[in-house]
């Protein structure tokens, strides 16, 4: 995980080298039986519990909008203690106020900060408890899932795809995409209502996510359209699980065989997420309009 | 006499009309009823009542804290269709069962009281297209997006569901795109652009007379029969900015002043004020407006001097309209009619 945030430990790095550097330029350092040893042992247990969070937040948590909140809110604490443990060993000349606003004025700033972060870190783990595996990949961002389903959406999609081809270039790696496509999606809500939709459309997401592998990730590219990126298979593998999730789905239909579905894969040989969809988008007109692809679920 | 206007107060909409439909989406969502309902004057048990109303205060408040509680941006065009859809809307109905979109059209800007009392619109023919131009007529805050695109997707899943095809019609949106690719998702990929000087869709002439798949005349006019009926219980009134806006756009060149517009709609001065203040907007602003959409649309359908453009407007000289035109778009008149011929 730590990987995923190599620049924000080199910023982090760099910050409290300045720290240091400044501290040392401004000020003199103390004899040492100046040294107050309580106060050495109590200011360093709280710079090392505060590097633990630091590293606590970096080792478990994927990059995203609420790991900044947490990591930038410890980072403050982290540099308000340090210069505060500083401050014991090196003495500043009484005109020089810069040193002692630097140290007490990160803290309250990092813990209003790391608080706004928990809660975010709250809101985000209700979200993820109605979450099933299978459904996200390496972003974590839980605005952008849809409350219906508990899906990702487009947004999402385009990013981890994104990310998904330069990785599986990199390694000569297949990567393919599974798309589902609700025919005449506008015409079974009208028919049977919105609610009848919106059921259907939370019980396709589930049978979805359970019935994909857990590296996979499914996501809601439109109101009618999921996307599943398979990392690491190939066509020839795509179009066995195609064929398994076409049997599955059959259970869903009701009596009437409605909605039909439309299932086809593809292996993503482009070079962006952009042009990937594009073709998805084509892959998938063809197969609405070849029968053969088509099948109704019985 | 019948008041022919209506207050942020007067309980104008249907809670059937929308309300419920919108609770409905945002609790499937997992919202729970009673934080969707506070701040609100709107009690739970009132929700099924068949001839329950609200006012737009309340209509706004439920809006903001659905969108608080969901975070779903396909909230309205799921609301949109679902409205199109109600069994409990008979103007809706009576949409579906209309000879072509001609005759639809007319039907829902005649009856718009009933469904969006918070919009209304202007039509210009522009080379194969009709352009349907629409303007909030009560102060929206800033719900004024979602409503906007509520009823582009009603519109816009009647011709696809009529006529089996959106090819040719487009979309300007005022609004800044926050998610492009996937609004376009939505829309169902018609031409859409944000950012635009009007909220505008353009729909090509050749849709306008194609006959509808379920048109059926006795059925169309049962529904009307319906409507006319609500019409008792929900008199056809308009908001008071687009009252006033009218009655300006009608008098240019010249320029109404408060009184003579508080007279024309039985009211006095200082209520009229209170009015307007209540839906954030004052007589300027609104006066503004109507110069501006008014100098666009000059400015689009003909080739008028920086003169003759100022006299039409009710400006004093070239130079004040110029200045205000400039305030308006960012661009002096000349470089605006170059954009739009190039367009």
């Amino acid at each position: 995980m730590w990987r995923q945030h190599r620049y924000k430990m080199l910023f982090s790095l760099l910050l409290l080298l300045t720290g240091l550097l400044l501290a040392v330029n401004s000020g003199n350092a103390k004899h040492s039986n100046a040294f107050d040893a309580l106060d050495i042992l109590g200011e360093g247990t709280t710079l090392l519990v505060a590097i633990g969070w630091l590293g606590l937040i970096i080792s478990s948590r994927p990059a995203g909008r609420v790991t900044e909140w947490l990591y930038y809110g410890s980072l403050l604490l982290v540099y308000s203690y340090f210069l505060d443990l500083l401050d014991e060993f090196i003495r500043y000349p009484e005109h020089i106020r810069l040193m002692s606003w630097l140290e007490s004025l990160p803290a309250p700033v990092g813990m209003l900060i790391l608080t706004y972060g928990l809660v975010g870190w709250h809101r985000e783990q209700r979200a993820i408890n109605r979450q099933l595996r299978g459904r996200e990949l390496f972003l974590r961002d839980h605005q952008l899932i849809d409350p219906l389903t508990q899906l990702y959406g487009i947004e999402y999609l385009q990013a981890v795809l994104q990310r998904e081809i330069e990785l599986h270039q990199s390694q000569h790696k297949s990567l393919s995409l599974l798309v589902l496509n609700i025919d005449n999606f506008a015409g079974f809500n009208r028919r049977h209502g919105m609610a009848a939709g919106d059921t259907y459309l939370s019980r396709l997401s589930e049978l979805l996510s359970s019935q994909l592998r857990h590296s996979d990730v499914v996501c809601r590219y439109a109101g009618d359209r999921f996307i599943a990126v398979l990392p690491n298979t190939a066509l020839k593998q795509a179009q066995i699980m195609a064929q398994h999730l076409r049997q599955q789905l059959a259970q869903l239909a009701d009596a009437e065989h409605e909605p039909m579905l439309t299932l086809a894969e593809m292996a993503v040989q482009q070079h962006s997420a952009q042009a990937a969809l594009q073709q998805a988008a084509t892959v998938m007109a063809q197969a609405k309009t070849a029968g053969t692809v088509k099948f109704q679920p019985s | 006499m019948r008041r022919r206007h209506f207050g942020y107060q007067d309980k104008v909409l249907l809670l059937q009309h929308g309300c419920t439909e919108l609770l409905a989406l945002a609790q499937r969502r997992g919202a729970a009823l009673h934080k969707l309902l506070s701040g609100s004057s709107i009690f739970a048990q009132d929700l099924h009542k068949p001839l329950g109303r609200l006012h737009h205060t309340d209509w706004l408040m439920l809006l903001q804290n659905c969108r608080q509680q969901v975070n779903s941006p396909e909230l309205p065009y799921l609301l949109g269709s679902a409205l199109l859809n109600s069994r409990y809307i008979s103007l809706c109905q009576s949409l579906q069962y209309a000879k072509n979109l001609r005759q639809a059209l007319k039907q829902l800007y005649y009856f718009r009281h009933q469904l969006f009392p918070c919009f209304y619109a202007r039509l210009y023919q522009q080379q194969h297209c009709i352009v349907l131009e629409f303007k909030p007529a009560l102060g929206l805050a800033n719900q004024q997006a979602f409503m906007l695109t509520a009823l582009c997707a009603l519109l816009l899943g009647l011709i696809k569901q009529q006529l089996g095809t959106l090819d040719g019609i487009s979309l300007q949106l005022q609004q800044s795109a926050e998610s492009p690719a996937l609004q376009q998702q939505l829309f169902g990929g018609i031409n859409l652009s944000f950012n635009q000087v009007a909220d505008s869709i353009s729909i090509p002439l050749a849709l306008w007379q194609q006959e509808f798949n379920h048109a059926n005349a006795a059925e169309f006019n049962a529904a009307r029969r319906t409507c006319r009926q609500l019409n008792r219980v929900l008199p056809p009134q308009r908001a008071l900015p687009e009252r006033i806006c009218r009655l300006q756009r009608r008098a240019l060149p010249q320029l109404l002043s408060q009184e003579q517009v508080a007279a024309a709609l039985g009211l006095s001065s200082s209520s009229l004020k209170r009015q307007l203040s209540q839906h954030q907007t004052n007589f300027a602003g609104l006066l503004d407006e109507v110069r501006r959409d008014a100098a666009q649309q000059l400015l689009q359908q003909g080739h008028y001097s920086n003169r003759q453009l100022a006299l039409k407007l009710g400006y004093s000289d070239e130079h004040n309209f110029r200045r205000a035109f400039k305030r308006w778009t960012g661009l002096i008149p000349s470089s605006f009619k170059g954009l739009f011929n190039f367009n």
